[in-house]
């Protein structure tokens, strides 16, 4: 072996593995599982992401999934081994089926609501041949996006109010609407938190779309000119199908968020999730079991079902992605 | 890539216009302004729709300050305070001491960024351009963790910052900002397009490994780093349930918990002006960060969007 070669592997530039060379030479096998400088420094430099990982999400998802099978007292990990009781406690608990209907009702309206309405506004957007324009509409759809969901919620609480001083209501009452219970009305109360959400997160959908309706190849386009399809044709056949994957993404990104409800509802319906239950949520029910009662195990068992659904949904969503697509 | 709008004028060099497609190419030589309808239409659409996501905030402004929303928002709706006053501003900092908990979040936000972006930014290059025993490995297991959420992982961390008795210490946010899987991503995908060569060549002539990172492509590196400061700054000035948790004494809350708890003991829908004369003076940071920098947040989320 070359000597250049050799000073080249012991400070990491050579991209040659050194397995391929100690298959030549039997002897020295054994070299293969030598750490180099350059692998000390690796992981020297990669510790504090390595240490992190490992602190701050691998053990407390272990600690967790140990946690959710015992009886646990106080701010304890450990506690009496109850096997699957945690589980099936929760599964039995009526309240934990009104939370997860009520996250699922609220996910899928503002998932679909907020697609469909940001994929309009980007395509708007996009075809505006006023450059500054283009940037000044960005600008101000995406502006509530870095507002918090602090915020958020009680400027809300403010719109949204119940009597008719509340300026929904004022706007709906020119119209000779009677003031809705937005945040008071159980039956209303989740949908105020779509529109809500809504108002939030358009921009954020817009911008995506719009890096997405850029990428469209413009060859595609002016192909189906040719073949005389009119700006809805192009939309509906080119621009949909191309889009494809951000729509999963988004959808994916919408599902998850959509699962871990809690600022807004935790702020405008308490811990009990008022009014009547309505805003009670997953995490929610996960805050006032592991917070409020210290049930701990009960706690960490419902967040292991939340992590389950929402894996299940994830991986669901992207087979959505797998089918072949024809413009590929 | 090279994006060539489909935009009249003389702007694009005359070399470029082959590769460009019959239809986008200027149909009137002479660059000249012309209003069609259906584009006057669709701005004002976009105006309309932009008024809707404005509204919120104007109101909010109004509210904040006048002084006879103090108890109940005033009716109808004005588009001018009635009392017009900067006494809701004075209630709001007595009440609740914003200045203090916007410096906590100032602090708390400082921390989190330095460490988080520290940590991505070695990581990605040792992940990059090290490419150590294990590196694949290492890549994966951050990555296949940013799926598991923090919602479930909470409960355990609470408990191990409370076993070592930092709850309501700061270092329950800089300790776990350490783990940025994201931000080793996207950074490690920058260095990917920073060539080897640099470092070979820096390493031939003697220089430590610490050298060739801060000195030879940290200085590259400035885009990225301003991604995933933006990315960080917004994530954690606005985060609220882990400061829910952690943060116990008044003396430590950040911003959102602040004003989160103050409304939370008081009621939601008592106090209007006051309570967003709060939320007014929440926002300015972001609103402040967003004016100057809003191209590049854009950016940077269209950026981490197509990245994920």
């Amino acid at each position: 072996m070359d000597p250049v070669t050799n000073e080249r592997r012991r400070i990491g530039l050579s991209s040659t593995p050194e397995g391929k060379w100690t298959a030549e030479h039997g002897k020295w096998t054994k070299r293969k599982f030598r750490f180099t400088r350059n692998d000390w420094m690796g992981y020297l430099f990669s510790a504090p992401l390595i240490i992190g990982v490992i602190v701050f999400a691998i053990y407390p998802m272990i600690a967790a999934l140990f946690m959710s099978f015992h009886q646990t007292s106080g701010l304890n990990l450990s506690g009496t081994w109850v096997g699957l009781s945690n589980y099936r406690y929760a599964l039995e608990d009526s309240l934990f089926w009104q939370a997860l209907t009520n996250t699922f009702v609220m996910g899928i309206w503002s998932v679909m609501l907020g697609i469909a309405l940001s994929f309009v506004l980007a395509s708007l957007i996009n075809n505006l041949k006023w450059h500054l324009g283009r940037n000044f509409f960005k600008a101000v759809y995406f502006l509530p996006n870095v507002v918090s969901g602090v915020a958020t919620s009680l400027l809300f609480s403010f719109l949204f109010f119940p009597s008719k001083e509340g300026l929904i209501n004022f706007v709906i009452g020119l119209f000779g609407i009677d003031p809705v219970g937005w945040f008071t009305n159980p039956e209303v109360a989740r949908y105020s938190i779509v529109l809500m959400s809504l108002w939030g997160a358009l921009g954020y959908n817009t911008i995506i779309f719009l890096a997405g309706l850029q990428s469209v190849p413009r060859d595609l386009y002016e192909a189906a000119e040719v073949d005389g399809a009119g700006t809805y044709r192009k939309w509906w056949y080119i621009t949909i199908p191309y889009l494809r994957p951000i729509f999963v993404f988004m959808l994916i990104m919408g599902t998850i968020g959509g699962m871990k409800r809690f600022t807004d509802v935790w702020l405008i319906g308490g811990t009990a999730g008022n009014p009547g239950g309505s805003l009670m949520t997953v995490v929610l029910y996960i805050y006032r079991n592991a917070f409020l009662s210290s049930q701990m195990g009960l706690a960490t068992a419902v967040s292991y079902l939340l992590f389950v659904i929402i894996l299940i949904l994830t991986v669901f969503l992207m087979l959505l992605n797998r089918r072949k697509d024809s413009l590929d | 890539m090279i994006h060539i709008r489909a935009r009249r004028g003389n702007l694009i060099p005359e070399d470029r216009r082959v590769t460009m497609s019959t239809s986008a190419l200027p149909k009137e030589p002479v660059r000249r302004k012309r209003i069609t309808l259906p584009q006057l239409m669709l701005t004002l659409v976009l105006l309309v729709g932009s008024f809707i996501m404005i509204v919120p905030f104007l109101w909010m402004l109004v509210t904040s300050f006048d002084w006879a929303a103090r108890l109940n928002i005033s009716f109808p709706p004005k588009i001018w305070p009635e009392e017009p006053s900067i006494r809701t501003y004075e209630a709001a900092f007595t009440n609740i001491n914003m200045f203090r908990y916007i410096g906590n979040s100032t602090l708390v936000s400082a921390g989190v960024i330095i460490i988080s972006s520290l940590s991505a930014l070695l990581s990605g290059y040792a992940l990059s351009k090290l490419r150590f025993k294990g590196a694949n490995f290492v890549l994966l297991l951050a990555l296949s963790t940013m799926m598991i959420p923090f919602e479930m992982t909470m409960i355990p961390q609470y408990l191990l910052f409370s076993k070592l008795g930092l709850v309501d210490n700061y270092l329950a946010f800089y300790l776990p900002a350490m783990n940025y899987a994201f931000g080793t991503f996207l950074a490690k995908a920058f260095f990917d397009q920073l060539p080897s060569s640099l470092r070979e060549a820096a390493v031939l002539d003697g220089a430590k490994e610490i050298t060739v990172f801060s000195r030879v492509y940290l200085p590259l590196c400035t885009p990225i780093i301003a991604t995933m400061v933006i990315l960080l700054f917004l994530g954690v000035w606005n985060d609220m349930l882990w400061p829910l948790l952690i943060l116990k004494s008044a003396a430590k809350y950040t911003i959102q918990i602040g004003l989160a708890m103050f409304t939370y003991n008081n009621g939601i829908n008592q106090q209007p002006s006051i309570i967003m004369a709060a939320t007014t003076t929440s926002l300015i940071p972001v609103i402040v960060v967003y004016m100057f920098l809003q191209r590049y947040i854009i950016e940077s989320i269209a950026l981490s969007g197509i990245k994920q």
